[in-house]
């Protein structure tokens, strides 16, 4: 999957299941969008069945540092990058 | 300190309506919100009773995304009435997040809907290789789901009552939230309850045969409140809330004001669980009336518990015979709707608001021919055009757990 299609698969979950109007990669998701720690517990568990493998504790720990949409693809990136090494 | 408490704003959901004027056309129409039980794809086939009080209307939710992640369907009731009584009292934003307002809201076991749904991931029902229970699941399944959930929507930091007692669940919470007020700890409560569609609870009392299976053809005719062809309880679902002040604030602010607690009282049988008990009931009506100050002749109307069960109304009858005699009209307001379990307290408050506003007394629905064991009492028969100054309002509970409250009509000012 390449980052623009990473990127069409994460904006598509932020708008239908969390109901984000007119998300921007910068916007910070707290702050414009309300998403709080508990959305980013249910977004991890939706990016496990997107990448089809479960999270270590470790991995979700590191998403807490989170702040905008592109740290999110550069998360699911690192990660997918640090399973295939 | 000693205060005197009114109530200001009152809503309910109920399978005899929503809007006032729907609930007040039913009661005087003698419509019942009985329907066929639903399905429920897992027990409603293996249930003996084919009737459920029903809320078959829909109702415009218009809540955020960040308040609805919180909430399984039971705190949608919840939310949507407190949100109702909050805009009908015209309570100030500041005064609402001060800390002096509080919550004491229920409901019997929080939502099962939501527990079903935890349940089948533990058994493996969804995909269980990535699948694990949600983030918010305990949120919104929690027992004190309704009552934190309003505090969140509604930005309320004062204190939260989460009563949980099955059928006294919203009128102990009435009676807390009134004691809160009373001895000065709150200036204001929201207070109430709320249970979504279950067949859990139907099927709780379906085993134990109380629940009533000879109308499953004609739901409007059950349950039937001491009535001789009465065959059990009928369980539904719905929401209720109610608003109590401080009367001195309250008069102050200019709030409508539409009934005065008096009274209130709750004890426990301190025995059997499930057996309805003559000595715990009538003690608890008597502890209301002297916690009302009032002389059991000065009640005009009391909306009995009258589930409809075999024994219940029998004990209860005897009851009220021996604090109120024949005084008092007795109206059983379950027999419009069922029993809407935690909720039932605060809806048969409500009716009664209503009731004593327009001033009259709806009959209970579907009584007939009076059992002579339930005869001794003088019962609501048709609509009864009359003035309401005091109204009882008492409920009983599995548990052992019974409760009265006493509310006088707004106009019928003691002092």
């Amino acid at each position: 999957m390449t980052r623009e299609e990473l990127q069409e698969r994460i904006l598509s979950i932020l708008e239908h299941d969390f109901e984000f109007e007119a998300p921007g990669l910068t916007d910070n998701l707290r702050d414009d969008h309300g998403f709080d720690s508990i959305d980013a517990i249910e977004l991890l568990g939706k990016i496990e069945t997107m990448l089809g493998f479960t999270l270590s504790r470790e991995e979700k720990e590191q998403a807490m540092s989170i702040r905008t949409i592109n740290d999110i693809l550069d998360y699911i990136e690192q990660i997918r990058s640090a399973r295939q090494s | 300190m000693n205060r005197r408490v009114v109530i200001t704003a009152c809503s309910a959901i109920t399978p005899i309506g929503y809007r006032r004027e729907d609930i007040i056309d039913s009661l005087r129409a003698g419509r019942s919100g009985v329907r066929p039980l639903r399905d429920d794809g897992l027990l409603s086939g293996h249930i003996h009773s084919r009737v459920f009080g029903t809320v078959d209307y829909p109702i415009d939710y218009a809540f955020k995304r960040v308040h609805r992640k919180t909430m399984g369907p039971v705190a949608y009731y919840a939310c949507q009435v407190a949100g109702d009584v909050l805009a009908q009292s015209g309570l100030a934003e500041e005064f609402i997040t001060s800390g002096r307002l509080g919550v004491a809201f229920g409901s019997t076991h929080g939502s099962p809907t939501v527990q079903r749904e935890i349940y089948k991931t533990f058994f493996g029902d969804l995909d269980n290789k990535f699948s694990s229970i949600g983030a918010v699941d305990y949120l919104r399944s929690m027992v004190h789901t309704t009552a934190v959930n309003i505090t969140r929507m509604f930005g309320i930091t004062g204190r939260v009552i989460a009563s949980s007692t099955a059928c006294t669940t919203s009128s102990q919470a009435i009676g807390f939230g009134y004691e809160m007020i009373k001895f000065g700890m709150q200036d204001a409560m929201i207070c109430g309850g709320a249970d979504e569609y279950d067949t859990t609870t139907v099927a709780v009392f379906d085993n134990l045969l109380a629940c009533s299976v000879a109308y499953n053809d004609t739901p409007h005719r059950t349950p039937r409140p001491f009535d001789a062809a009465r065959d059990g309880l009928v369980v539904g679902e719905g929401g209720g809330a109610v608003l109590l002040e401080e009367y001195e604030s309250a008069k102050r602010r200019g709030a409508p004001i539409l009934a005065e607690v008096i009274g209130f009282a709750c004890n426990n049988n301190g025995g059997d669980l499930i057996l309805p008990n003559l000595d715990g009931i009538t003690a608890t009506l008597r502890l209301s009336l002297e916690d009302a100050g009032i002389s059991a002749d000065q009640v005009d109307v009391v909306s009995a518990h009258a589930t409809a069960t075999k024994m219940g109304d029998v004990i209860e009858a005897q009851a009220i015979a021996g604090v109120y005699g024949d005084g008092p009209l007795v109206t059983g307001l379950k027999s419009y709707m069922g029993h809407t379990m935690g909720t039932c307290g605060v809806i048969e408050l409500t009716l009664l608001l209503y009731m004593m506003e327009q001033g009259f007394v709806a009959p209970t629905l579907n009584l007939e021919q009076i059992d002579p064991r339930c005869d001794m009492i003088r019962h609501a028969l048709t609509v009864i055009e009359q003035p309401i100054g005091i109204g009882a309002v008492q409920n009983f509970a599995f548990g052992g757990v019974n409760t009265s409250l006493i509310v006088r009509h707004a106009d019928k000012d003691a002092t």
